[in-house]
C-alpha cells in the first residue's frame, strides 16, 4: 500500500536537500465521510513524503480520493486521522486564523474549473491572495500581480474579465494568481482537465518551468497519464489507498 | 479591502441595483414613518401652555328656552364662582381643550395674509382658570370693554409669523377686505389645546363679552362653554352641587359636566388609534423588507459558495469572509441610503407639509440608523453561514 513509483524526468533540486525534512509528510492519513446511513472512506491510512522542489503527480479513477488528498495537503479539509506535517511541523489543532495564514503564505492552488471570480478583472483576480496578506500595500500588490501575469504571458489582458478569455488563458490567470503569492507549494487539481491537448501542453509546460526554474514544489492531480509521466514522481490511488 | 469591496460592488452593479432600489424604498418608508414619529414625539414633549388638571367643562344647552339667555348665563357663572370648591369660572367657545371642535381663519397684516390660525373666544378670567403664561403685553381686562377694535391675544407662533422683528402689542390685524380690525393686546407662550400631539401652531384669543343673540336659532357649537378650575381632589359631591346650582337658575336646560382630564384621555385614544394602525402597517412593511433582504443575501451566499471556498483557499479566515459579506452589504446600504437621503432632503428644502426642518433632519438620522441596523441584522446570519462554509465543500460547488 505504501509503495511509490518515481519516474525521474530531470535532475530534481530536491536531491540537494536530501537530509532536510520533507516539505509535505503524511502519516497514516485517513478521511472518512459520515452521513446518517453511510460511511465512506475517502482516504485509508495514506503515508506519503514529498520533498522540497519535487513535482509529483497523483493519478487514479474518479472518486478514489485524489482531490481529498489535495484538500488535506492544502489545509482546506481536516483528516479524520493521521498526521500531516509541513516543513517538518505537524499541522494539528491549528486555529482557523493560523490555517488561513499558512494557506496564504505557503500554498498556491490551481483548479480544474479555474475558480476565477467572474466579476473581477484579470488583474484583480491575480491580486486576490495578496489581499489577505498583511503588510502588502496596493502598489506592491499591483506590481506582483503584473509580474505574475507577465510570467504566464498575459500581461496584455490585465483589464479583461474571465468571461472574455479562452479556457487556456483562464487557467494561466489561475496559475498567475497562485504565483502572485510566491508560494512554496502549488497544488493543482486537474489543471489541464478542461483544456484541449494544445492548451493542456501549454499549461503543463508552464508548471514544469515553474518547478525547474523556481524550485516550486508541485502536487498535481491528473487523469492524463501522458502529462503525469512528465513529472518526477507518479503516485497512483485506488479506493482511497495509495497502490503504486 | 475597502477598494476591493467597491470594485466588487461596482462590477456587480446590475445585481446590486435591485438591492439598492429596495433599500432606497425602505429608507423612504422609514423616513416617512420616522418623520411622523419625530413630529409627534417633539410635539408631545413641548409644554401644553395651560394646565388642564382640575378643570371641568360644563356644557349648557337651553334647548327651546331663549328667554334672557345672557342674564341667566351670567347669574349661573356668579353662582358657580361663589360655590365652595370652585376657584375660577370662565366662558369660552366650543373649541375647548381636547374637544373635536375647531374654529380658524386668517388675518391680514398690512395687506398681506397671515398663516391660518385657530381662533378661540375668551373672557377676562380665561387666563387665570387655564393658567396661561403671558409673555408680552397683558391678558384681557375691563379696559378692553371700551375698545373700538376687537382685542385679541395671540401666541408666540403667530407673533413670530406676523411680526418677527417688532413688538406685537398694539399691532392691528384686519380681515381680507380691511373692513374688520383686531388689535393685539398681549402675547401668550403657547396653547396646544387640540391634543398632546398638536403642533404649537399660530392662534388667537378674541375677547368676547356676554352678547349671545338667542333670538336666532343658535347651533350648539355657537353656545359658550364654561370652564371651572376646582380645588384639587374635587369629585362627585362638587359635581352634584354644581348641577344643583345651575338647575336653580336654568330650569329646563340640559347640563353635562366633564373634566378636561377625561376629555384628554378620550382625545388621546382618537389620535393614537390611526397612529398605532399606521405603525403596525409600517412595522409589517419593515418586516417584509427585512425578510426580502434576508432572502436576497441568503441566495447571494448560496450563489457564491465557490467564491467563498476560493477565498478561504487563498487565505481568508471564516471571520474575514463573514466580514466581507457584512461589509458588502453595508456599502450597498450606504449607496441606497445616500440616494434615499437625496430624496428625503427635498422635504425640508421644499418645506413639504410645513413641518420644521429639524423634524425632517432628525427623521433622516433615525431612518438611517434603523436601515443600517436592519441590514446589519439581516446580513449577520447569512454572513455567519458564509463564515462557516467549509472551503473544500464549497470549492466542489461549481
Amino acid at each position: 500500500m505504501n509503495a511509490t513509483t518515481t519516474q525521474p524526468h530531470s535532475a530534481s533540486p530536491s536531491s540537494t536537500f536530501a537530509t532536510a525534512p520533507p516539505m509535505i509528510k503524511l502519516t497514516d492519513i485517513e478521511k472518512v465521510y459520515q452521513t446518517k446511513t453511510i460511511e465512506t472512506v475517502a482516504l485509508n491510512r495514506v503515508n506519503l513524503s514529498i520533498n522540497k522542489g519535487e513535482f509529483v503527480s497523483v493519478m487514479g479513477p474518479s472518486g478514489c480520493g485524489k482531490s481529498t488528498l489535495l484538500s488535506i495537503i492544502g489545509l482546506l479539509d481536516e483528516p479524520t486521522g493521521g498526521l500531516l506535517e509541513l516543513d517538518g511541523r505537524p499541522v494539528k489543532s491549528y486555529s482557523d486564523k493560523e490555517l488561513a495564514h499558512l494557506r496564504n503564505q505557503k500554498i498556491g492552488f490551481v483548479f480544474q474549473s479555474y475558480h476565477l471570480i467572474n466579476d473581477l478583472s484579470v488583474l484583480d483576480n491575480v491580486e486576490l491572495p495578496l489581499l489577505y496578506r498583511a503588510g502588502v500595500g496596493g502598489k506592491e500588490r499591483r506590481q506582483r500581480a503584473h509580474a505574475a501575469l507577465d510570467k504566464v504571458g498575459l500581461s496584455a489582458r490585465t483589464t479583461h474579465f474571465p468571461s472574455q478569455l479562452s479556457g487556456g488563458q483562464r487557467q494561466r490567470v489561475a496559475i498567475a494568481r497562485a504565483l502572485a503569492g510566491r508560494p512554496e507549494i502549488i497544488l493543482a487539481d486537474e489543471p489541464t482537465g478542461n483544456l484541449d491537448s494544445v492548451m493542456g501542453e501549454e499549461i503543463m509546460d508552464l508548471l514544469l518551468t515553474l518547478n525547474r526554474e523556481e524550485g516550486t514544489t508541485i502536487v498535481m492531480v491528473t487523469h492524463d497519464e501522458h502529462q503525469a509521466l512528465k513529472t518526477e514522481r507518479l503516485i497512483r490511488f485506488f479506493d482511497g489507498s495509495q497502490v503504486q | 479591502m475597502i477598494r476591493h469591496l467597491f470594485t466588487l460592488i461596482w462590477n456587480r452593479k446590475r445585481s446590486n441595483l435591485l438591492l439598492i432600489v429596495e433599500i432606497v424604498l425602505s429608507f423612504f418608508v422609514l423616513f416617512v414613518v420616522s418623520s411622523l414619529l419625530v413630529y409627534n414625539v417633539y410635539n408631545y414633549r413641548q409644554p401644553m401652555g395651560f394646565d388642564y388638571q382640575n378643570v371641568w367643562e360644563i356644557n349648557l344647552n337651553p334647548g327651546a328656552d331663549t328667554t334672557a339667555y345672557n342674564q341667566k348665563l351670567q347669574l349661573t357663572m356668579q353662582r358657580l364662582k361663589a360655590t365652595k370648591g370652585v376657584i375660577g369660572v370662565t366662558k369660552t367657545s366650543s373649541n375647548t381643550p381636547f374637544s373635536f371642535s375647531t374654529m380658524n381663519g386668517a388675518y391680514s397684516y398690512k395687506g398681506k395674509q397671515m398663516p391660518y390660525n385657530d381662533n378661540f373666544d375668551a373672557d377676562d378670567d380665561f387666563r387665570d382658570v387655564m393658567k396661561l403664561k403671558v409673555v408680552e403685553g397683558r391678558w384681557f381686562d375691563h379696559r378692553d370693554a371700551a375698545s373700538t377694535r376687537t382685542p385679541i391675544v395671540i401666541n408666540t407662533a403667530l407673533k413670530n409669523a406676523a411680526f418677527p422683528n417688532e413688538k406685537a402689542v398694539g399691532q392691528i390685524f384686519t380681515d381680507e377686505k380691511g373692513e374688520k380690525e383686531w388689535q393685539v393686546v398681549g402675547v401668550i407662550a403657547g396653547y396646544r389645546a387640540a391634543s398632546d400631539f398638536t403642533e404649537d401652531a399660530p392662534l388667537s384669543f378674541r375677547r368676547r363679552a356676554l352678547d349671545y343673540d338667542m333670538t336666532k336659532k343658535a347651533s350648539s357649537y355657537e353656545l359658550p362653554v364654561l370652564l371651572l378650575r376646582v380645588q384639587p381632589g374635587s369629585g362627585a359631591m362638587l359635581e352634584k352641587q354644581l348641577i344643583k346650582e345651575i338647575s336653580n337658575v336654568t330650569k329646563g336646560w340640559s347640563v353635562t359636566v366633564n373634566s378636561l382630564e377625561q376629555n384628554r384621555v378620550a382625545k388621546l385614544k382618537f389620535v393614537l388609534t390611526p397612529l398605532i394602525v399606521l405603525g403596525l402597517v409600517c412595522g409589517f412593511l419593515i418586516l417584509n423588507v427585512a425578510l426580502g433582504l434576508f432572502g436576497v443575501l441568503w441566495y447571494n451566499i448560496n450563489q457564491r459558495k465557490a467564491e467563498i471556498g476560493l477565498r478561504r483557499a487563498l487565505g481568508a479566515t471564516g471571520a474575514g469572509i463573514g466580514g466581507q459579506f457584512l461589509g458588502e452589504m453595508l456599502v450597498v446600504t450606504t449607496l441606497g441610503v445616500v440616494l434615499g437621503l437625496g430624496l428625503a432632503m427635498q422635504f425640508p428644502l421644499l418645506g413639504v407639509f410645513g413641518v420644521a426642518s429639524g423634524v425632517y433632519l432628525q427623521a433622516m438620522l433615525l431612518a438611517t440608523l434603523i436601515i443600517f441596523a436592519l441590514t446589519a441584522i439581516c446580513a449577520w446570519q447569512p454572513s455567519r453561514i458564509a463564515a462557516g462554509i467549509q472551503p473544500a465543500v464549497s470549492l466542489r460547488e461549481e
